[in-house]
């Protein structure tokens, strides 16, 4: 399973849909609503208007739709590197965009709107925005039209939540975001108000690699099918989305969003625990692989450094180096969007256990490196001259030694590795927190569900340092 | 069996030995003195391969080494050394046990690991060779649990498990109290008087002048005496040899 690379489209991507069975669609469902996001009353399940669309395609072609789950930022990349059949997520057609996928028709027309504080009366549309504080999503085009306007103040923000927030604090003075987001976030908040109408006018359209032209054909095909019968105003309505534009006629826009929002914000809380729990069991698999690995790869780097001679020995020394002196989030990005370009495809498992493990052999390194470097040097030249190799002498006398220095600094760096798995969130694993942030950003309980997930951190990094504390003990005992 | 031959070690631009030689016969019991920094512990050093030195030989029971150079020696010269390490029996001022290992582990992990006898009879070597300096109690306590004298002697234990055809003593006593001290030379003194080949660094003159079959005088990386005990303590024929016994016996007697 961990070797498993999602394969590279030898045949066309429609034929493999419908040998597989099922459709498999990337969107991040931490993107939240109204578009894919989790199902307040049963968060294992994701709903949203791009669910039920992806659903109708599905079901002209015959089989199911599997969302699968990415990061918004990065849906492109893990498009074009062949992780899903498409994309469909609010992805804006723009230039930029079509030099690396291939758009299908657009499925809906959306515009931008402006939101201020409730009392706020300086600002009643954009050109009012000079020299204010604006939120806006990043890699949208509401952040074009302000980028573009010159002398706004832009915050970019990676959620669509978080601006609203920090709207609603008076950290911001206006959020652009588009029209399906504010009607689900800002329309139901009491302290937020629309100023002025949408403006812009901009297209959603499903993205697949550039090759697929059948595949886009198809899916032309079938969205005129479902504009024609009328499922997809269906749809939309369902999602208080349609409105007159869908229509080609500009006019009032109306929403019913809010009832989920309002749904998620009053679900028992146990609905959560099936999905954190979940995502904890992921933390908890990542984070013992990897640490394995670490220590492992740790090891082998340490006693290249020290006994290998200049080869391995440099060899050693640049990968620590380069591994210490570089963030870790860029390393993952590599090796799960980068590695694609010479050929070699993880799937996000695997660049988890990769990623976060050679990351922190360097690490663990170091701390063995310490931990033989304070036994006495009279060690190894007693164990030399009872005649035993330096092999032998540095497996039984040095290392049994070192380590011991070295417990506390490697269970401190399995805790900390603990907290940085969450990182490989942006590699498309589902871990805690992860869980968190979508659960979250569809039901607001910043909170409550973050004490929860807090805790469930805590409960697994907390017997670790307990069991340490111990191993430590015992060790100290044996050589007063 | 031991025998050194025009050594010449230097510490970068300062030479220590120019050439020096010296020879150990079978059964020997040879005590090196000298004031510290003279070069007696780096000889013994020299001798089991822990030290680099530019030119000369060493040569150990028919085994040669000529100039050790690198502090990465090839692997036929590692394995040189090694050989001449399992001839020696080393044991250092700073006892050098393993900490994390019991007495009985300390003695019997070379004899299984590096010779592959079998544990039993190691085992039984070590419960005797324990038994002999009187250190039979201790036999599962962990170095940390033992008295300065009582770590010395299981060290010397752990190199005679080896049975080696010779011992080397790089100052055994001089991080002991005077108590601990005899101890430990009670023990050296019954192996010397058991016919072992040994050679002894060391500021303990009396022993040097009752258990010495030859006393060589070290002074900055010069042998300037060589002698039987009786003469050099009585009678030394070098100035500075005097010098520095009437400096320490003038301290001793105190």
């Amino acid at each position: 399973m961990y070797m498993a690379a999602p394969p590279k489209p030898k045949e066309g991507t429609l034929e493999r849909i419908k040998e597989r069975g099922y459709l498999l669609w990337g969107a991040d469902a931490e993107g939240g609503a109204p578009y894919a996001f989790p199902d307040p009353g049963d968060p294992s399940k994701i709903i949203g208007f791009e669910v039920d669309l992806a659903d109708a395609i599905a079901h002209e072609l015959g089989v199911k739709a599997v969302q699968s789950q990415n990061a918004w930022d990065s849906l492109i990349p893990a498009l074009e590197r062949g992780d899903f059949d498409f994309a469909m997520n609010g992805i804006e057609v723009t230039e930029g965009r079509k030099n690396h996928v291939l758009f299908s028709e657009p499925y809906y027309i959306y515009t931008e709107q402006l939101v201020v504080q409730k009392d706020n009366t300086d600002i009643k549309s954009i050109v009012d925005l000079k020299g204010r504080r604006v939120g806006t999503l990043s890699g949208t085009v509401a952040q074009d039209i302000l980028m573009g306007m010159g002398g706004v103040n832009v915050k970019i923000y990676s959620g669509q939540v978080e601006p609203y927030q920090d709207l609603a604090l008076s950290r911001l003075d206006a959020v652009l975001l588009d029209l399906p987001i504010a009607a689900y976030y800002a329309k139901p908040n009491p302290k937020l108000k629309y100023a002025g109408p949408p403006v812009g006018e901009g297209l959603y359209a499903i993205a697949v690699r550039k090759n697929d032209t059948e595949l886009k054909k198809k899916l032309d095909g079938i969205l005129a099918k479902l504009y024609s019968t009328g499922e997809l105003k269906k749809i939309y309505e369902k999602w208080g989305l349609w409105n007159k534009k869908q229509e080609k006629l500009a006019s009032f826009f109306e929403d019913s969003g809010a009832t989920t929002l309002e749904e998620g914000r009053r679900a028992p809380v146990k609905n959560f625990f099936p999905m954190l729990l979940k995502g904890a069991g992921v933390t908890v698999l990542i984070s013992v692989s990897s640490m394995a690995l670490a220590i492992g790869l740790g090891l082998l780097l340490t006693l290249m450094r020290l006994y290998a001679g200049p080869p391995f020995e440099w060899l050693a020394t640049s990968y620590i180096e380069v591994y210490r002196g570089t963030p870790l989030l860029i390393q993952l990005f590599i090796l799960y969007y980068g590695l694609p370009n010479v050929g070699i495809s993880l799937n996000p498992v695997m660049a988890a256990f990769l990623g976060l493990g050679m990351n922190y052999a360097a690490y663990e390194a170091e701390l063995y490196r310490a931990g033989i470097n304070a036994v006495p040097n009279g060690q190894m030249e007693a164990a030399l001259t009872l005649g035993m190799t330096r092999g032998l002498a540095v497996r039984r006398v040095i290392l049994p030694q070192a380590v011991k220095i070295a417990l506390p600094g490697i269970t401190n760096d399995f805790i900390a590795l603990f907290k940085d798995s969450s990182l490989v969130s942006v590699i498309a694993m589902v871990e805690l927190t992860k869980t968190y942030s979508m659960l979250a950003a569809s039901t607001l309980r910043f909170f409550q569900l973050g004490l929860i997930t807090a805790l469930l951190y805590f409960g697994m990094s907390y017997p670790l340092s307990l069991l340490a504390r111990r191993l430590e003990k015992r060790l100290k005992k044996d050589q007063r | 069996m031991i025998t050194v031959h025009g050594l010449y070690k230097s510490y970068g631009a300062h030479p220590l030995f120019q050439g020096i030689s010296i020879q150990v016969e079978k059964g020997e019991a040879v005590v090196l003195i000298g004031p510290s920094g003279s070069g007696k512990s780096t000889m013994l050093r020299c001798i089991n391969g822990l030290e680099t030195f530019e030119r000369g030989e060493v040569i150990v029971d028919g085994i040669e080494l000529h100039s050790i150079n690198s502090k990465r020696p090839s692997k036929q010269e590692a394995e040189r050394i090694r050989n001449v390490r399992l001839k020696l029996g080393m044991v250092f001022q700073q006892f050098n046990l393993f900490p994390h290992m019991t007495v009985l582990q300390n003695i019997i992990e070379a004899p299984v690991r590096v010779l592959g006898m079998s544990r039993e009879q190691s085992v039984a070597d070590a419960r005797e060779i324990l038994r002999q300096i009187n250190l039979e109690g201790k036999i599962n306590s962990y170095p940390g649990q033992l008295s300065g004298g009582e770590q010395q002697r299981v060290a010397i234990a752990r190199a005679l498990a080896m049975r080696p055809e010779a011992m080397l003593f790089d100052e055994p006593t001089s991080s002991l109290d005077p108590e601990m001290a005899g101890e430990v030379l009670s023990v050296i003194r019954k192996l010397v008087d058991g016919g072992m080949t040994t050679i002894i660094a060391t500021h303990e003159m009396g022993f040097a002048h009752e258990a010495a079959d030859r006393v060589v005088v070290f002074d900055k990386g010069n042998i300037i005496e060589t002698g039987p005990p009786t003469e050099i303590f009585t009678d030394p024929k070098v100035p500075r040899t005097r010098e520095f016994l009437n400096r320490v016996l003038g301290r001793f007697r105190i």
